[in-house]
């Protein structure tokens, strides 16, 4: 009867399919903030209220190494996670052990007060009120272990939860580049969210209610066998069975009906988001009409996914509705007749129909529970993996601060393939002196990009040695090495913060007036002025609010903030317009001043401010020299050169 | 070549569109508003909730026959007053549990597929909705925020008005009960229901805060993904600055926030869920007090103990559900808010009531003395601007940021309204001819094309679904894209956008310029492309280019320089006037700013 109405429901009101596909989006694209852009309004005032009774936060304590994961965390699982809140977790069993014995104990007392208080000859009121009193004491035990069981898991959930995402973000920040290009960025993304999510739900409730719900099942067995042997086998037989075949039916066609309900509301938002975004070519081709129809056709297939999980949830909760109601009627045949003929009391009848009721949700959670745990121990595996990757350029225990240098950079003999089949670089030598700025360029895939990525030990050379100032570079710490090189990365990126805090990303303990000189040093006072809060506007999603030519500045700027020794930049492909363009040229004028400089051109205009061109084909040096001396040899470059101007005369 | 093959009509689907749209009445209460949407589906919905009543009358039954089974048959004996054979008892307890079964079956069926259908509705209208509306409209909302809209206010509206009809249902259901054990026992009756009450205030303070907490852990993790994407995709800048400590300790504080929000909500939830859970079994053990109090007395008998205790359980989910019902009124009032307010705005460019159709235009295009600015208040971007392009022209627009280039071409295809003067087409003021066909006869090729994430083949087509593939790649061919489309895995059925199939900026406009050459429309508007391309592909764009411009009127929105070479006549915008008129040479000439604008674009190439 527990299942009356609504029993089955809870996977129409959890469900929110809408709000599972939702999240599942919303974890694609996080940061893109959506649907939490702001507060709702109808939650604000909760909101705040809650806000003022946060406690100030101790001063994070995790300490970054670039050693590899410890051997803990590369056995990872989950019994190890619990071991290390082992109290709680003892607890926590304590607690549900005293919930399932006395959550159980109602129907008895009942079935007491009646045999012992109520029957013809039996008539004592203060059984009655004994039984009476202990039941009302029975809640109140319960009620208080519950609490305090779900005081305990929560606590356990968050600590766990907390201890490992700081320890999967420190490996993945200790990961090297090739890790980041071999692995989709959504994978990386899920082993930071919904794989330690995961876990929420199973330590906070599900392994508390396996626990449980097994104990429950033990003793509500236990409590029926005393009672009368015989209609104990009989009821487990009328209801384990059918009852545990039709959940697990549940749970397997309600996985497939979501999954589809999850690929019908993404289909349906996707199609939205980019009738939106395309809103300006849909009104040029006057697609409205045929739009609306097709957007009526994603929409109906979301309907139909919707349906299809209606009929599963409507089979199952009045199913067992059912079931529930036949088990009584055979209890009230069976258990009836053997009051009749004096095998059973009355009392224990009443009790038999009141725990009949409470086999159903243990079982339902069992199964149910089963499955969060196979998704907790499945997450748990996937971080395992993660943790026993170690990262490609490690830093060696007896690695040297390196001491500041002048800025020379010599390769030796260097051998380099991002797989071992393909080498990139083959036997390369160069030595780039201090101060001096070399300009690489070469077809795409001839390597030119792979050196400047050598040179900050993004990767390890196969074979040879990248030198800085004579240190061999896997000798220092990364640390201290990266201190002294400044990268201008392809693509500028902006961090969601301040202007402020993305110019001053590399030493952000400095007053204003040093960032402003990074501003001027780029000339990008003006555009900084104009913005509504000056250095301190707040940049939104990856800095779209600031046009790719305010986006390289920004770049330059941050890494004229830094004050390195050497620089190290990979020139943006994609074009500006004309003013852009301009300033970033003259900024590179004042960023390559007295330093050391590594520039991957993509454009001869840029390769001609070089001190020295260096010609890269096939992973070896073609040429080298300054733009006049290539000139005149009549090679690969000057071949590059005499196309480049033929083309400027044309399009002038 | 007529308009109904420019305007793509005729998709089909076996989905019939929506029923009833909401009560445009503004003062109306937002349920009121949303009533014909419900009534649309009254059919089923009051079917669900007769056979839910139906269903829940059936099982409020057997409680009391279980107490009469106990009574009459189990404890009497064969033979003595008011006996009754216990099979009749049983057999009545199986049939009704299969009524129960199959009506209840029935309801939420028919009450789940209510619910999806007027969510269906929802979404279409809204969606038709938006389809109409003026670019004025996308320019001021965040295509985010209404996405958002889509998904969980729609969500929690449909929620509200199928739950809402069904929990009502289910506590009715209480008033049937409770008269029930009136009739066993009037006290009992009212112990036994006394703590219900508290069952559903429980239960609505309980939802009521763990909402914000709810939200503010949703939050949290928001917070917590979006730096560690930020460390994925920004890894070279937190390398390269040997950030990952600071990066470290920004995540751990991100973390010990969210944590704390976890910690807040199991408290929360261990504070309320059990009172909430337990408060019925109190009500049981009151039963038993005062229950077994009367049976000693001989008032009762112990079956009533039995029934009574069965009632409680059938109880205690709807009280827990009226709590729920009064949140989420509250949601979906507030959500339904949002919605009307999507819903309630009009389009600004519509047809005129007795708007002409236009076909096959000569491309005559004049804008008269034409005055615009984006909004009431925004200053005057084009101020008494006169331009006449000739059937067959080309011209180029030709001016610094900001001089107006943009909106000229814009205001063409009237993506908005002028805010003086005209735009006129074959002499027809461009209001009072149909949006559709003033469209069809334009074809607008945008500086950074947009193409949709489906095969490059419906791309092109976009225009004209269901063009013969012939036409398709005759187009392509044209618009030069044809070499390097049959170079992809799939050639024309290739998913733009799916396994990282994406493609160069100067694939993308080639793509354009073939969807447009597709349409074939008289009239055509280019924004030249300012990023893309290197000096090559340019000149391949420029040969697409002069195909398509052949025999059409043509007005380009020049940034480059290059692209000026494609027109016969260049017009020179400035202030939003045209302050010089013709061909490139005697502009050279003449304008000491257009040599200004020149020297500009040669200092960049």
């Amino acid at each position: 009867m527990s299942f009356g109405g609504f029993g089955g429901g809870a996977p129409m009101f959890g469900g929110g399919g809408g709000g599972g596909g939702g999240g599942a989006r919303a974890a694609s694209s996080p940061g893109g903030g959506l649907p939490f852009a702001g507060i709702p309004p109808e939650l604000e005032k909760g909101v705040d209220k809650l806000l003022t009774q946060e406690p100030d936060y101790p001063e994070p304590t995790a300490e970054f190494t670039y050693l590899n994961a410890d051997q803990l965390s590369k056995n990872l699982n989950l019994r190890q996670l619990i071991f290390r809140h082992w109290r709680m977790g003892v607890w926590a069993v304590l607690l549900v052990c005293i919930v399932s014995v006395t959550n159980q104990l109602g129907p008895a007392l009942v079935e007491h007060a009646i045999n012992h208080g109520m029957v013809a000859g039996h008539r004592h009121f203060g059984v009655v009120a004994a039984c009476g009193a202990l039941f009302l004491a029975a809640i109140v035990v319960t009620a208080v272990a519950q609490r305090s069981q779900a005081r305990v898991t929560g606590r356990l959930a968050a600590r766990v939860m907390n201890d490992l995402r700081v320890r999967v973000f420190t490996h993945l920040q200790r990961l090297g580049l090739d890790y980041y290009t071999d692995e989709k960025a959504g994978v990386i993304m899920t082993r930071m969210t919904s794989d330690i999510e995961n876990l929420q739900q199973l330590l906070q409730d599900g392994l508390a209610q396996l626990v449980g719900q097994a104990l429950t099942m033990v003793v509500i067995t236990a409590i029926l066998f005393t009672y009368n042997v015989k209609l104990a086998l009989i009821t487990i037989a009328l209801v384990i069975p059918l009852l545990t075949l039709g959940t697990l039916w549940f749970t397997s066609a309600s996985a497939r009906g979501y999954q589809r309900v999850r690929d019908g509301i993404a289909g349906v938002l996707g199609d939205l988001s980019e009738s939106l975004q395309g809103v300006r070519t849909v009104a040029a081709f006057n697609r409205q009409r045929w739009n609306v129809v097709a957007h009526r056709n994603v929409v109906g297939i979301y309907r139909d996914a919707n349906n299809y999980t209606a009929q599963i949830n409507a089979i199952y909760g009045p199913g067992t509705q059912m079931l529930g109601y036949l088990g009584q009627a055979s209890l009230l045949a069976i258990g009836g007749n053997m009051v009749i003929h004096h095998q059973l009391s009355i009392g224990a009848l009443v009790a038999f129909f009141l725990y009949l009721n409470r086999f159903f949700a243990p079982i339902q959670l069992l199964v149910q529970q089963y499955n969060t745990f196979q998704q907790g121990q499945s997450s748990v595996t996937k971080l395992r993996i993660l943790f026993q990757t170690d990262p490609s350029t490690p830093q060696r225990p007896d690695a040297e601060v390196l001491p500041p240098v002048e800025g020379e950079i010599v390769f030796d003999h260097v051998d380099f393939g991002y797989d071992p089949e393909t080498p990139v670089l083959r036997d390369v030598n160069l030595r780039i002196a201090p101060g001096e700025t070399v300009a690489f360029v070469g077809q795409t895939g001839a390597g030119k990009s792979t050196v400047a990525k050598l040179i900050t030990r993004f990767y390890d050379p196969t074979a040879g040695r990248v030198l800085l100032d004579g240190h061999d570079l896997r000798d220092v710490t990364l640390d201290s090495l990266r201190r002294q090189l400044g990268v201008v990365p392809q693509e500028p990126f902006l961090f969601a913060g301040s202007l402020r805090d993305n110019l001053a990303f590399a030493r952000p303990d400095v007053d204003d007036d040093e960032v402003w000189r990074a501003v001027d040093a780029v000339g990008l006072r003006e555009v900084v002025e104009r913005m509504p809060d000056g250095l301190h506007t707040v940049v939104h999603e990856r800095g779209q609010s600031l046009s790719s030519g305010e986006r390289q500045l920004i770049a330059l700027a941050r890494a004229f903030h830094a004050q390195p020794r050497v620089l190290v930049l990979d020139e943006a492909t994609s074009n500006l317009d004309l003013l852009s363009e301009t300033k970033i040229e003259a900024a590179l004028d004042v960023l390559l001043e007295a330093r050391t400089a590594v520039l991957i051109a993509h454009r001869l205009t840029t390769a001609m401010k070089a001190d020295r061109i260096i010609v890269v084909d096939d992973g070896r040096i073609l040429e080298s020299g300054s733009h006049a001396e290539l000139v005149a040899a009549g090679g690969r470059y000057a071949e590059m050169y005499a196309t480049w101007t033929s083309h400027a005369a044309l399009a002038a | 070549m007529s308009v109904a093959e420019f305007v793509p009509t005729g998709n089909t689907s076996k989905y019939r569109p929506p029923r009833a749209w909401i009560d445009p009445d503004h003062d109306k209460t937002w349920l009121r508003r949303a009533l014909p949407l419900v009534m649309a589906r009254k059919a089923t919905l009051f079917t669900a909730l007769g056979l839910s009543f139906v269903s829940l009358m059936i099982q409020v039954q057997i409680p009391n026959l279980l107490n009469s089974a106990v009574t009459n048959s189990v404890q009497r004996h064969v033979g003595t007053l008011h006996y009754v054979p216990l099979s009749h008892y049983v057999r009545i307890v199986f049939i009704l549990a299969v009524a129960a079964g199959i009506t209840s079956y029935v309801a939420r069926l028919f009450l789940m597929r209510t619910a999806y259908a007027m969510e269906f509705d929802l979404r279409n209208m809204i969606y038709t909705h938006l389809t109409r509306m003026s670019f004025s409209f996308y320019d001021r909302v965040q295509s985010g925020q209404l996405i958002s809209r889509a998904n969980s206010d729609i969500r929690s509206v449909q929620m509200y008005l199928t739950m809402g009809p069904n929990i009502i249902v289910q506590c009715s259901i209480a008033v049937v009960a409770f008269v029930y054990m009136l009739t066993i026992d009037v006290p009992l009756a009212f112990v036994a229901m006394s703590t219900l009450p508290l069952v559903f205030l429980m239960g609505l303070r309980m939802r009521r805060q763990m909402f914000p907490v709810s939200w503010l852990i949703q939050a949290r993790l928001a917070e917590v993904a979006t730096i560690v994407d930020e460390n994925i995709n920004g890894v070279r800048v937190v390398k390269s600055s040997a950030a990952e400590q600071r990066e470290l300790n920004t995540l751990e504080r991100a973390a010990d926030k969210l944590q704390w929000s976890y910690i807040r909500d199991a408290d929360l939830r261990a504070r309320f869920t059990p009172v909430v859970q337990n408060l019925p079994q109190v009500g049981m053990a009151l039963v038993l007090l005062l229950g077994g109090y009367l049976v000693i007395h001989g008032h009762l008998g112990v079956g009533a103990i039995l029934a009574f205790s069965a009632y409680i359980v059938m109880l205690q989910a709807p009280f827990q559900m009226l709590g729920m019902l009064v949140m989420l009124g509250q949601r979906a009032a507030a959500s339904a808010g949002r919605i009307y307010e999507v819903l309630d705005e009009q389009p600004t460019v519509v047809d005129a009531p007795d708007a002409l159709t236009l076909t096959n235009s000569k491309g005559d295009v004049e804008l008269q003395s034409v005055d615009f600015a984006y909004g009431e208040d925004a200053p005057l971007i084009l101020n008494e601007l006169n331009l006449h392009l000739r059937p067959g022209e080309t011209v180029a627009m030709v001016g610094r940021t900001a001089s107006g280039k943009t909106t000229v071409a814009r205001l063409l295809s009237r993506f908005y309204d002028v805010t003086a003067g005209s735009v006129k087409v074959d002499g027809h003021d461009v209001r009072d001819v149909t949006v559709e066909s003033l469209r069809s006869q334009i074809g607008v090729v945008l500086d950074e094309p947009f193409l949709f994430s489906v095969s490059i083949r419906d791309n092109i087509a976009y225009g004209r679904p269901g063009a013969a593939i012939e036409q398709i790649q005759a187009a392509a061919r044209a618009a030069g894209a044809e070499e390097f489309i049959t170079q992809l895995p799939h050639g024309y059925d290739t998913i733009i956008g799916e396994r990282g199939y994406t493609l160069s900026g100067g694939q993308r406009q080639r793509i354009a310029i073939a969807r447009t050459l597709l349409v074939n429309p008289p009239i055509l508007v280019l924004d030249d492309a300012t990023s893309a391309v290197d000096v090559q592909v340019e000149q391949g764009i420029h040969e697409a280019l002069k195909t398509l411009m052949q025999g059409r009127t043509t007005l380009i929105v020049a940034h480059r320089l290059s692209t000026i070479g494609l027109a016969d006549r260049v017009v020179l915008l400035e202030h939003g006037q045209i302050v010089a008129d013709g061909t490139h040479a005697e502009l050279l000439e003449s304008s000491a700013l257009y040599v200004e604008v020149l020297a500009q674009a040669e200092a960049s190439e």
